[in-house]
C-alpha cells in the first residue's frame, strides 16, 4: 500500500474509532482508574472483550505470516515509561485516546493534557539526544542486551518459531486468560449487587437517628 | 438518529473497534497513537526551531519529521470522528477545568504521558490493542508498567481529592 494509502486508511480508522469512543464513553484510562478506586468494571470490560477479539484475530492472520505486527526491541524502559504513563493518565484524568476525543468535544482540559504530552515528549528528546537510552530502531539487535537493559524482541510470531505451534493456538490461550479475567469480573459484579440490596435497608437506618 | 441520541454501549463499540484494528493490522499496522503525537511533536518543533531542529539527534535518529507518517492521521481522525458525534448528538461545548488543582495535574499528568510514552517507545493504545494481542513481550511489560502506574496515581489522586 503506497503512503498516502495509508495515511487515508489511517485516518478512516481514526474517524470511526474517535466517533464510537465519542458516543460509548469509553475509557482506557476509566477502564484501569474506576477498577482500582471505586470498583466499577464498564470501561474494563470492554476493553477486555476488544483484547479477547485482538488476541485471536492477530494471532490467526500471524500464523500465516501476514499482517504488520509491531517489531522492536522491549526492556526495562518499556516498563518504567507505562509506569509513569499510568501516573500521568490518572491525574490528567485522560489518556492518549480520550484526549483526542474529549478534545473534539470541546474539552480545554483534554487539550492542555495534549499540548503537555507533547511538550513532555520534547523534552524526553533532549534526554535522548543527550544520552541515547533507551536504543534507536536502527541499532536494536531482537536480542537481549543488559547493558543497555533490553530484553530483546519476541512475540506470537517467535513462539511459532520456536515451538513450531500455530501462533492462534498461543492466541486462543490468551483470549481464555482475558476470558477468565472478564468472568471473575462478572461474577465479582454479581456478589456485590445481591448483598447490597439486603444490607441496604439496615445501613440506611443510622442515618434516620437525628444527630446529637 | 437513535445513534446520536442515546450512549453506546462500551463494549458493543469496542467490539467494532476491535474488528476494524485487525483491518488497520492487515493494512499498516496495529491502532496506536504514541507514535503519530510524537511525529506531531516534531513538526511543531520544527516548524519553530526550523533546521535547529536537526541539531537534536532524537529527530534525527529515532523520529524524523515526515507528515506522511500513518499514525498523525489516526490521531487526526479520532479528534474528527469525536467532533463529529459530538455536534450531531449537541454534545459540543467548551468545557474547562474550574480549580487550579486539576490545572495543575492535567499538566502534570500530561508531562508523565509524554515522557513515558516515549521512555518506552510504546503507549497505552498499542500496549492493549497492539502489543499484547500480538503477544509481544513489551505488551506484558507495558501492561504491568500501566497497572502498576494506574495504581500509583490513583493513591495520588485520592490524596489530592480527598476521596
Amino acid at each position: 500500500m503506497s503512503v498516502v494509502g495509508q495515511c487515508i486508511a489511517s485516518f478512516i480508522f481514526g474517524t470511526v474509532a474517535g466517533l464510537l469512543v465519542q458516543r460509548s464513553r469509553f475509557c482506557n484510562t476509566a477502564a484501569l482508574r474506576d477498577a482500582i478506586l471505586f470498583k466499577t468494571y464498564r470501561n474494563t470490560k470492554a476493553l477486555l472483550v476488544a483484547m479477547m477479539i485482538l488476541s485471536v484475530g492477530f494471532t490467526v492472520f500471524i500464523s500465516v505470516g501476514q499482517g504488520h505486527p509491531m517489531r522492536f526491541d522491549v526492556g526495562l524502559n518499556t516498563f518504567a515509561g507505562l509506569f509513569l504513563f499510568g501516573i500521568g493518565m490518572v491525574l490528567a484524568g485522560a489518556c492518549t485516546v480520550s484526549t483526542w476525543v474529549k478534545t473534539g468535544e470541546g474539552n480545554i482540559g483534554a487539550l492542555w493534557a495534549l499540548l503537555f504530552t507533547f511538550v513532555g515528549m520534547f523534552l524526553f528528546s533532549l534526554v535522548w539526544s543527550a544520552d541515547y537510552w533507551p536504543p534507536p530502531p536502527a541499532s536494536m539487535t531482537g536480542h537481549p542486551d543488559l547493558a543497555s537493559l533490553q530484553l530483546g524482541f519476541a512475540n506470537a510470531a517467535t513462539l511459532q518459531k520456536t515451538f513450531g505451534i500455530p501462533a492462534a493456538v498461543f492466541g486462543l490461550m490468551q483470549a481464555g486468560v482475558l476470558f477468565a479475567i472478564y468472568r471473575a469480573i462478572v461474577r465479582k459484579e454479581r456478589r456485590a449487587t445481591q448483598p447490597a440490596k439486603v444490607e441496604a435497608a439496615p445501613a440506611l437506618a443510622p442515618l434516620a437517628k437525628p444527630a446529637e | 438518529m437513535e445513534f446520536f441520541k442515546k450512549t453506546l454501549d462500551p463494549v458493543i463499540a469496542l467490539i467494532a473497534i476491535a474488528v476494524l484494528d485487525v483491518f488497520l493490522f492487515m493494512v499498516v499496522g496495529a491502532w496506536t497513537v504514541g507514535g503519530g503525537e510524537t511525529m506531531m511533536t516534531g513538526l511543531i518543533a520544527k516548524g519553530i526551531l526550523g533546521h535547529g531542529i536537526e541539531r537534536l539527534p532524537f529527530w534525527r535518529l529515532v523520529y524524523v519529521p515526515s507528515f506522511l507518517y500513518w499514525k498523525i492521521y489516526i490521531s487526526l481522525g479520532m479528534f474528527t470522528g469525536a467532533l463529529i458525534g459530538a455536534i450531531l448528538s449537541k454534545e459540543f461545548y467548551i468545557r474547562y477545568p474550574r480549580r487550579v488543582s486539576e490545572w495543575a495535574m492535567i499538566t502534570v499528568g500530561g508531562l508523565l504521558m509524554g515522557v513515558g510514552i516515549r521512555l518506552s517507545f510504546v503507549c497505552n493504545v498499542s500496549t492493549f490493542f497492539g502489543l499484547t494481542p500480538e503477544m509481544n513481550l513489551g505488551g506484558y511489560l507495558a501492561v504491568s508498567g500501566i497497572l502498576a502506574g494506574a495504581w500509583f496515581g490513583s493513591m495520588i489522586y485520592k490524596k489530592v481529592l480527598g476521596i
